[in-house]
Parts: C-alpha cells; sequence; structure tokens
C-alpha cells in the first residue's frame, strides 16, 4: 500500500515536471518569487525547534532535518 | 536557501572602479543590485525571544505540561561570519503520559518536574557561493546532559540553482538516574550522524530539497524510569527527506510541503507528511498547517495484555516481562505503531519589515487507529496534546 | 512615527520623463528629499548643456583649438570618468563623437554625405584633448565635448545620492529608463521584497498589451539600458540608430538592445553603451567587468550574463 501511494505520487510528480522543458535553468533575473521569506526551508528557528523537541519525545523519529543539535532525556 | 540577503560589495574593477571618484558615488552603497546569492552573511542582526508551552492528556492521567521561554540570536560578523546562538529552559511538570506499564507501584516515578536547560552555539563562515558552520550544543536536565557538535558546508552551481549540502555531526550523552533516586548510574550514548542533500530551484515558482541522513548510535537507549524496559544498545538509522516549495502567484502565496521517511534498526519504520499554506495578507501572514505521522511498532514492542473484563491486566504483563528478562521488551507506547495528526495555525504580524510578533497554535492527536494501512498496536490509549508559541523577532 | 505610504514624483528632465518614488513614514522628509533630488538633476542639466552659451561644457567647446578652460572638481571627475571608459573600451566610448551628429539626419531620414562625415571624423578623438588636473583643451577647432551619453546616469546615481543624504533608504529613482534604486520596498507589507522593474522590449508588438523583455527585481544599484530603438530611422530596410562607432561614424547593428546592472547607473550606463558598440565582443568584455547584463542581438536573441547572482 506504501508502495503504491509512492509510486503514484512519484509518477504523478515527474509527470508535471516533465511538461516543464526549461527545468532547473532558472535565471537570476526570474527568482524574484524564490527569494521571499516564505519560499524559504529554514523558516523560523525556534519554531521547529520547539516543534521537533515535542514529536522526539512522543513519537520514534527525530532528525533528517540538519546535524549537530544534541540530544534530551526524551527518549 | 537562506532569506533574501543582498550581495556583499562587488570588488570594484575597471568602469566601477573609476565611477567611483565621481562625486558621492562612493557612498552609495556599493553593492551588487541583484538578491539571491546562495550563500551571504545576513546584513541584519536578529533577536527572536518565543514562549512555547505544551499540555497533553491521555484518559485517566493527569496533564503534562511544559512551558519552554527560548531566546535567539543572529549576528553577522566582518560581512564574511555571522554567529548565532540560542539557549532554551524547558520546565515540564506533571504525569509522565501512560507507557501502559507506567504504574506506580511498580516504577515508582509517576509525578515529574523537570527542568532541561540547552544552548547551542554556531559559527558559519561565508565564501563566493558557498558557506561551511560549525556548531556546539549544551543541554542540561538533572538525569541527561547532552554535548553536540556539529559541521556542514554547502555551495551552490554557478547559476545558484542547485546548492549541495553536507553535514557531520556527533553527540555525547550521559544518563544518571541517582540523583532522583533511580538507579542508572554513569550511562553512556554516543551518536555519530551524517547527512547530504541537494536543493534545486526547479522553475521561478518551484524550489525542492532532498536530504539523506544516516545516524549511528551505541550506547544506553533504555527509559531509565521502567524497570522492565530493554532495548538494544545501538540504534542505526536511515532518514530521507523531500521538500518542496511552491509559489501561487494568484494568491500571493506559497505551499510548502515535506515528506519523510525513517527506519531504524529497531524495527521502526515511519512516515512524515507535512504541508503549510503562507498566506500574507497586507502586514499580517497566516499559516494553516497539517502533519499526519505514522509508524511500526519497534521490534521489540510488547503490546499491553487485557484481563477478560477488557481491563489492563497488569500481573500478566508482570509475568510476561519477567519470563523475557535479558531480551529486549518494552511497553513505552512511544515504540508502538500508531498514527498522529497535528493541525496547526500560525498568524503573525510585521509592525515593520523588521520587527515581527507571531502567535501559533496546534493540536495533536495520537492514535492506533491512525496508522497507515493496517491496524495500529491493540488496546493503545489515544494521547493528545496541544502546544502554542508566541515569538517576537526583531532585526536591526 | 505614522503610517508607511509611497509616494511618486514625475516629472521632466533631460528630454525624458522622470520619476522618484520612495516609501517612507515621515512625509514632509520625504518631500524635502524628493524637492532637493530633483533640483540636483535639474542643477546637473543645467549645468553640462550644450544649448547654453554660458555653460562648462559650452565655453570648453567654444574654447576649442585655443586655450585651456580651467574647470571645476565635479566637471574634472566627469572627464576623468570620460577618459577611464574611453581607455577601457578600446577607444569606441569618446564623448568627442558628438559632431557627427551634424551628419546624421534623424528628423529626416538621410543618410550622411560621406565628405560630410569625413571631415566630421577629424575632429573625432579623445586623443586630441588634453587633461592637466583641472585644465582641459581640445587641441583642435571644431571639436566638442558631450556628456550625453552618461549625463542623465550620473543624475539618476546623484538624485540617490542626494535622497539617501536625507535619509531616505527606500528609493527608485527613474530618468528617462536609467535606474538607480536605494535600497528595497519599505512597506512592511511587502516585507522587504525589492522594487520591480520592467524592461522594454526593443521590438515590442504593434498591438497592445506589450510584453516587456523581463521582469527584474531590483534592490540596490543602478540599471541602464541602451538600445537602437531610441532614435532611429530606417531606409531601404536598414535600421540606422543614434548609437555611433566614432572611428568609422556609422551606427552599430549588432545589438538590439543591452541592459546593465551595476552598482551604479553611472557605470551601468557606460558599460551598455559600451557594450552596444563593441558588438559581438560584448558579452566577453562585459563578464570581464563583472556585471550582470541582458543582450538582445539583431536577430531577437537573448543573452544573459553567466555571472552568478
Amino acid at each position: 500500500m506504501n508502495r503504491t501511494i509512492l509510486s503514484l505520487l512519484a509518477i504523478t510528480t515527474l509527470s508535471w515536471l516533465g511538461g516543464c522543458s526549461n527545468l532547473g535553468q532558472v535565471n537570476a533575473w526570474d527568482k524574484g518569487n524564490l527569494a521571499k521569506p516564505m519560499m524559504t526551508f529554514e523558516g523560523d528557528p525556534l519554531d521547529q525547534r520547539f516543534v521537533q523537541h515535542i514529536y522526539g519525545s512522543k513519537e520514534n523519529s527525530s532528525g533528517g532535518y540538519g546535524v549537530g543539535g544534541g540530544g534530551c532525556g526524551c527518549n | 536557501m537562506n532569506k533574501p540577503h543582498l550581495n556583499r560589495p562587488q570588488t570594484a574593477t575597471g568602469v566601477l572602479l573609476a565611477s567611483l571618484v565621481l562625486p558621492g558615488l562612493a557612498a552609495l552603497a556599493a553593492i551588487t543590485p541583484l538578491r539571491a546569492a546562495a550563500e551571504n552573511a545576513p546584513e541584519k542582526t536578529t533577536i527572536a525571544l518565543k514562549y512555547g508551552s505544551y499540555s497533553d492528556s491521555q484518559p485517566g492521567w493527569d496533564r503534562v505540561k511544559a512551558t519552554a521561554p527560548q531566546v535567539y540570536v543572529q549576528a553577522p560578523i566582518a560581512g564574511e561570519w555571522s554567529i548565532e546562538a540560542s539557549g532554551v529552559v524547558d520546565n515540564v511538570s506533571g504525569a509522565s503520559p501512560r507507557w501502559h506499564t507506567q504504574h506506580t507501584q511498580l516504577s515508582g516515578a509517576s509525578q515529574m518536574s523537570d527542568e532541561r536547560k540547552a544552548g547551542d552555539v554556531k559559527v558559519t563562515r561565508y565564501l563566493a557561493r558557498a558557506a561551511v558552520s560549525a556548531s556546539v550544543a549544551y543541554s542540561e536536565e538533572h538525569d541527561y546532559i547532552s554535548r553536540a557538535l556539529g559541521l556542514d558546508a554547502r555551495w551552490s552551481s554557478d547559476d545558484n540553482n542547485r546548492t549541495w549540502t553536507m553535514g557531520y555531526g556527533t553527540s555525547s550523552d550521559r544518563i544518571d538516574t541517582t540523583y532522583s533516586g533511580g538507579s542508572v548510574i554513569d550511562q553512556h550514548k554516543r551518536t555519530h550522524e551524517f547527512m547530504g542533500g541537494v536543493t534545486q530551484v526547479l522553475t521561478p515558482t518551484d524550489i525542492a530539497q532532498l536530504n539523506f541522513t544516516r545516524s549511528i548510535g551505541e550506547g544506553y537507549y533504555n527509559d531509565p524510569y521502567k524497570t522492565l524496559d530493554q532495548r538494544p544498545n545501538q540504534r542505526d538509522a536511515w532518514i530521507a527527506l523531500a521538500r518542496w516549495n511552491h509559489y501561487l502567484a494568484q494568491f500571493d502565496a506559497s505551499v510548502r510541503s515535506s515528506y519523510r521517511y525513517y527506519s531504524d534498526t529497531f524495527g521502526v519504520q515511519s512516515h512524515t507528511a507535512g504541508v503549510e499554506w503562507v498566506q500574507p495578507a497586507g502586514r499580517w501572514t497566516f499559516t494553516p498547517g497539517a502533519r499526519y505521522y505514522s509508524q511500526s511498532a519497534a521490534n521489540f514492542y510488547l503490546d499491553p495484555i487485557l484481563d477478560a473484563q477488557g481491563q489492563y491486566d497488569q500481573a500478566a504483563v508482570f509475568a510476561r516481562a519477567f519470563s523475557r528478562i535479558g531480551s529486549n521488551q518494552s511497553t513505552d507506547q512511544r515504540l508502538a505503531a500508531f498514527g498522529a495528526v497535528t493541525l496547526s495555525m500560525k498568524v503573525s504580524y510585521a509592525f515593520t519589515p523588521d520587527t515581527v510578533v507571531d502567535v501559533k497554535y496546534e493540536v495533536y492527536h495520537q492514535t492506533a487507529d491512525l496508522h497507515l494501512g493496517s491496524a495500529g498496536s491493540p488496546n493503545l490509549d489515544p494521547f493528545n496534546a496541544n502546544f502554542m508559541q508566541i515569538g517576537l523577532t526583531h532585526r536591526f | 512615527m505614522s503610517r508607511w505610504r509611497t509616494l511618486r514624483f514625475d516629472f521632466s528632465a533631460m528630454a525624458s520623463p522622470c520619476s522618484l518614488q520612495m516609501d517612507g513614514r515621515d512625509e514632509p522628509v520625504m518631500r524635502r528629499a524628493a524637492a532637493a533630488a530633483m533640483a540636483e538633476v535639474q542643477r546637473i542639466e543645467h549645468k553640462f548643456s550644450r544649448y547654453r552659451e554660458a555653460s562648462i561644457i559650452s565655453r570648453i567647446n567654444q574654447s576649442a583649438g585655443l586655450a585651456a578652460i580651467e574647470t571645476d572638481t565635479e566637471t574634472s571627475g566627469l572627464l576623468d570618468f570620460a577618459q577611464s571608459l574611453w581607455s577601457l573600451s578600446d577607444g569606441l566610448f569618446d564623448i568627442t563623437s558628438g559632431v557627427l551628429r551634424h551628419a546624421w539626419d534623424f528628423k529626416n531620414e538621410r543618410l550622411p554625405e560621406p565628405a560630410t562625415l569625413q571631415g566630421l571624423l577629424v575632429r573625432v578623438g579623445w586623443q586630441q584633448v588634453e587633461l592637466h588636473g583641472n585644465q582641459v583643451r581640445l587641441k583642435q577647432p571644431g571639436m566638442e565635448l558631450d556628456f550625453g551619453g552618461f549625463g542623465k546616469e550620473y543624475a539618476a546615481d546623484r538624485a540617490a545620492a542626494v535622497l539617501q543624504s536625507h535619509g531616505i533608504n527606500h528609493a527608485l529613482v527613474n530618468l528617462g529608463g536609467d535606474l538607480h534604486a536605494l535600497g528595497e520596498r519599505g512597506l512592511p507589507e511587502l516585507q522587504g521584497t525589492p522594487w520591480q522593474i520592467e524592461i522594454q522590449h526593443p521590438r515590442p508588438a504593434p498591438s497592445p498589451p506589450s510584453v516587456p523583455l523581463a521582469q527584474l527585481p531590483l534592490a540596490r544599484g543602478g540599471l541602464a539600458t541602451s538600445g537602437d530603438y531610441e532614435r532611429f530611422f530606417i531606409h531601404d530596410g536598414q535600421r540606422y540608430c543614434h548609437v555611433l562607432n566614432p572611428r568609422t561614424g556609422w551606427p552599430v547593428s549588432h545589438w538590439q538592445s543591452v541592459s546593465v546592472l551595476a552598482a551604479n547607473t553611472t557605470t551601468a550606463g557606460a558599460l551598455s553603451t559600451i557594450a552596444m558598440l563593441k558588438g559581438p565582443d560584448a558579452p566577453a568584455w562585459l563578464e570581464a567587468q563583472g556585471v550582470r547584463y541582458l543582450a538582445v542581438q539583431q536577430d531577437g536573441q537573448m543573452l544573459r550574463s553567466s555571472v552568478a547572482d
């Protein structure tokens, strides 16, 4: 079931991307919207720290977002 | 990718150099106009304060409440460096949520009040289209001390459409519960993490990121407060994370989505999928979000045993635990198979472009029923939590 | 402090439509700054005007072949700048080439007489200008200096400098398409995004709406465009524009337009003009100057800088 969902997602994404002929060749001139704060990945540093700490202590998965964060006595 | 920054001063050669002798022109900021280099030191200092508050509940048990004031500072240094530092004090109080064998007679610690202090410092050096960072982190609570180091580097292609990242982190933790009357003395845990990733600009409105992390850990993984809990002394994990930000011009909004796959040697595999819609409206920004999480049970997780009346059969659980002494076993709900959903809403208001206040409220619901695909672990009590953060960010 | 607002001042100067746009909260200060900036533009136009007999330019030109003229710091600075441009462009950018306009009749769309052109070319050539400190002398009678090649761009930078000295941090100066951005947008709801600029298409579609060549976010620095569409005529299917090669006296034809982004507008303008004059060598030369550019070839093909942002 997981495999089916993932395959469907991959196929949909790839076909959507395949339709764009200039994928990945974006000129500096056209990056105005990508520069907006809402388009970054980092976001609010404290927001995510708090939230990931909570998830880390209530669930068994942690990490994947960055390195060197250190641990705590949650799990 | 970083927040939009103006470029560093361009080296003046040729015509530009010649123009700077003209009256008043040197005083004009000699900065190349187009933003968005992959790596630039921030121009302004940022200070952020945040107050987080958490409260959870499980049927039949008192709540756990926690508050966490946090502070964060980021400052540029000498044009090519920046330093970041943050600190948090977590105050936790209340009963620990039911780990189905958590019974006062067995484990002895059902009320807790704990404070965790943590701080970290990170220094970054910016180069042309690249940056290197080193960080140290320290976290202390009465029974657990963690020290961590991190190193990461990122560099971009010539056209800045692709950025590669690589990171290494290591942490060394010490667990000792003698202070609170426990029996765990001076145990250690060491972890190493290796991360590699790539961020790719796809179109003028799309940017995506893919990260892989390999985590290797060995040492004390048992829960120090559960007498009959024994876990492997090694936990290695693979994590894959994919993120995608898409800009919608007709709304001037962005949709941020992410998916993380996690798999470790405890036998736990999990999926985390999240989506957020960032909608600016004048000085306000509204960000509703949703997160779905599902994990499989650890291979040493044991389900609760119920008696004929459907009540928790403590004696049977205890007997089972004794019969398995020496093998890995745990009844900790965190290692069960379950799913969870979070709904969140963040509202922020910008007094000026440099001063922003924000409030975020989230509700979390975890049950076995939400497990993806097959049923989750049986007889798991649902778990609910809500958490809120209020923050203020100021740049100068 | 009161609310954030955007003020825009439109005016005419240097035979072009001009505007100043700024985001700020103190309206009286913004108005004072705008007035000072507009006055500065008018001062420069007045000071270096070819049409005023008493202007410094006219006095230098009238003294061609005769005595040296003593100039002020600003003028000698601009003359030194012109000298740098001449040597950096291998002699293509030459402010003594203004006399060639006598051979080209753009109004009546007539090609020059070969003899007239030859006669004028003798009077063109920066190597015939003597600069010693504040003194300038044109060695040949009939020689003329013309600041038209960078005057408007210089005025854009000076206007921005005046705004900056009044404490304005979020402004866009536009003098007939020569732009200087002094900081990004200031309104809180715009969250520090840059000014959005549209670059004119050199061959726009005849019926509206015409699509711009490119849209560019500009937060700081100068943007200038040179094109073959500003002043031209078409004769026998061939376009003749106003950008003339000082050695041959004939217009260049390799590029439809070249737009350059640089730390200031004076630089951007000089580089875009030199790029037009350099023809096919322009991209390599602009790369070496380390600026971002957008150039449109005669066949309509666009070239962009490879320099990263």
